[in-house]
């Protein structure tokens, strides 16, 4: 993949207001444009890098030491080999380890 | 005390992945030349005995693929180009070459001097020039991740120079302002990029734990702790909202999402007037990530501890007394005077953030390591008697 022609950074100052809800300080704001990744950019196939495989190790690791046996999630670390994969895994041991960090409905992104 | 340090009662720290200083603000050398970056002459020889220049053609993704080895081994070769003797010197020219042994193609490996124009990283190019850039911020170990990150939470590593995982010695940052009774907390992004911080979530769940939704309803309802260490999402994948992006900027993770992330935290803080007066926020990155720095490492406070050629891949063991390489770091505050350059006589390491923010919050601790007593705090950064009313905020492109 190659990068798209860059933005120009439409930097301008303004007095108060602001874009989509953002309520900074007063004074001279400069606001910045940030573009977005093309959708091009999600690949959750990928094949998971030496960091994730580092994770999994870890999160298997915590799954046996606080979990019986009956109820780990069961998972080979040698069938997992995408991004994806290893996410799935990640957040089932993390539902169980972690349960207050279940997902509740997310805001959009800010601006 | 100064005011800006007087209205200071958060500390966030946000630290990215992989990444050098020459890599990401380099360029900022010509807009501003006491940011010690590139200027085209530094270079690299490759395979072929060819010299290799730094050149702003980084691009977004794609480009350093395979991931560039940073692995305890790989970083001496890099740093010391090949050279094992007992008076060798730290010159960096060993990018190029270590690169070529992933693919042995001259070419591709010529792609890892290659750095960002200013103009492809416009948030963190616009905080570096609109707040506090560090010249010598360096990783804590020339090594991978794991090691490094846990410099940030305990000052050391307990003698890890890898991946591994391992149970802490000595009480992390948390669990120091946690036994002061101050409310500290790790965010992660979401459950299924979750934390690498795991013997941290197995030992004090779910207390110190949050997630980024988490984090960004903190700052709006300005219930943000007094420290927050953020990580960013490690991989690509799908959540109850649709596709996430890997927002590290590990590579091959797409750079421009990270930008977004950086840009998501700041706007958080800054969109609550009294958090952006009493917060100071910190953009570093782990490691370089094996791509090329130009800087050499300086000799560093021993740590005690020390790692043998098992754990090195090498033949002599490393004492923990050198750092790793530079790294990009940014203190984002209104207290801060506009433009500030940190000198190049002003060495930081990760464990100036334990450092800091036991200092500020705790004051006198005796049990951290040799390392972390001597490493640089940065809160005096925070200067101006006066807050600044000027601000930057980042507008999100559909």
């Amino acid at each position: 993949m190659t990068d798209a022609a860059p933005e120009p950074n439409q930097s301008k100052k303004r007095k108060r207001g602001s874009p989509k809800g953002i309520a900074p300080p007063t004074g001279d704001i400069t606001f910045i444009s940030v573009p977005k990744p093309p959708p091009s950019a999600f690949n959750k196939n990928r094949r998971a890098g030496c960091l994730i495989k580092a994770q999994l190790l870890h999160i298997q690791r915590a799954e046996s030491a606080r979990l019986p046996k009956e109820k780990r999630v069961g998972v080979k670390l040698e069938d997992i080999h995408t991004e994806a994969e290893a996410a799935a895994y990640i957040a089932a041991v993390t539902r169980i380890l972690h349960p207050q960090g279940r997902k509740k409905s997310r805001p959009k992104p800010r601006s | 005390m100064p005011p800006g340090l007087d209205a200071l009662k958060h500390i966030v720290v946000l630290m990215m992945e992989n990444r050098s200083f020459d890599h990401m603000l380099g360029s900022l050398k010509a807009v501003n030349q006491q940011i010690d970056g590139v200027d085209g002459t530094q270079f690299n020889r490759d395979t072929q005995g060819n010299q290799v220049f730094v050149q702003p053609l980084a691009e977004f993704q794609s480009q350093l693929d395979p991931d560039p080895d940073h692995h305890f081994p790989a970083v001496d070769q890099q740093i010391f180009a090949g050279d094992q003797s007992a008076t060798r010197v730290a010159t960096m020219q060993g990018f190029v070459q270590n690169y070529f042994q992933q693919q042995q193609d001259v070419a591709h490996s010529q792609k890892i001097m290659y750095y960002f124009s200013a103009d492809k990283l416009p948030v963190l190019t616009s905080l570096a020039t609109n707040f506090a850039v560090f010249n010598r911020w360096f990783a804590s170990i020339p090594g991978p991740t794991i090691c490094n990150r846990a410099f940030a939470h305990y000052g050391t590593s307990f003698g890890q120079v890898g991946m591994s995982m391992f149970y802490p010695q000595g009480k992390s940052i948390y669990e120091r302002l946690q036994d002061a009774g101050i409310l500290a907390k790790l965010y992660y992004f979401d459950q299924a990029s979750s934390t690498m911080e795991v013997v941290n979530l197995l030992q004090h769940q779910p207390e110190l734990f949050g997630t980024y939704d988490q984090f960004l309803a903190d700052c709006k309802s300005s219930k943000l702790p007094a420290y927050s260490f953020i990580e960013p999402n490690y991989t690509d994948h799908d959540n109850d909202d649709g596709e996430q992006l890997a927002s590290d900027q590990h590579p091959d993770h797409n750079v421009q999402a990270g930008e977004l992330y950086i840009a998501s935290v700041y706007n958080a803080i800054v969109s609550n007037p009294a958090l952006w007066a009493s917060t100071a926020l910190l953009v570093v990155y782990d490691e370089h990530g094996g791509i090329f720095d130009h800087v050499p490492p300086p000799a560093c406070t021993p740590d005690g501890h020390s790692a043998g050629p098992a754990d090195t891949g090498l033949s002599a063991p490393f004492n923990f007394d050198r750092l790793g390489v530079r790294v990009p770091a940014i203190l984002i505050s209104p207290w801060i005077p506009k433009g500030t350059v940190v000198g190049t006589d002003r060495v930081f390491e990760h464990a100036s953030i334990p450092a800091t923010v036991t200092n500020h919050f705790i004051g006198s601790y005796t049990a951290s390591t040799a390392r972390e007593q001597s490493a640089q705090t940065f809160l005096d950064l925070l200067s101006l008697d006066t807050m600044r009313t000027d601000s930057v905020v980042f507008n999100i492109q559909d």
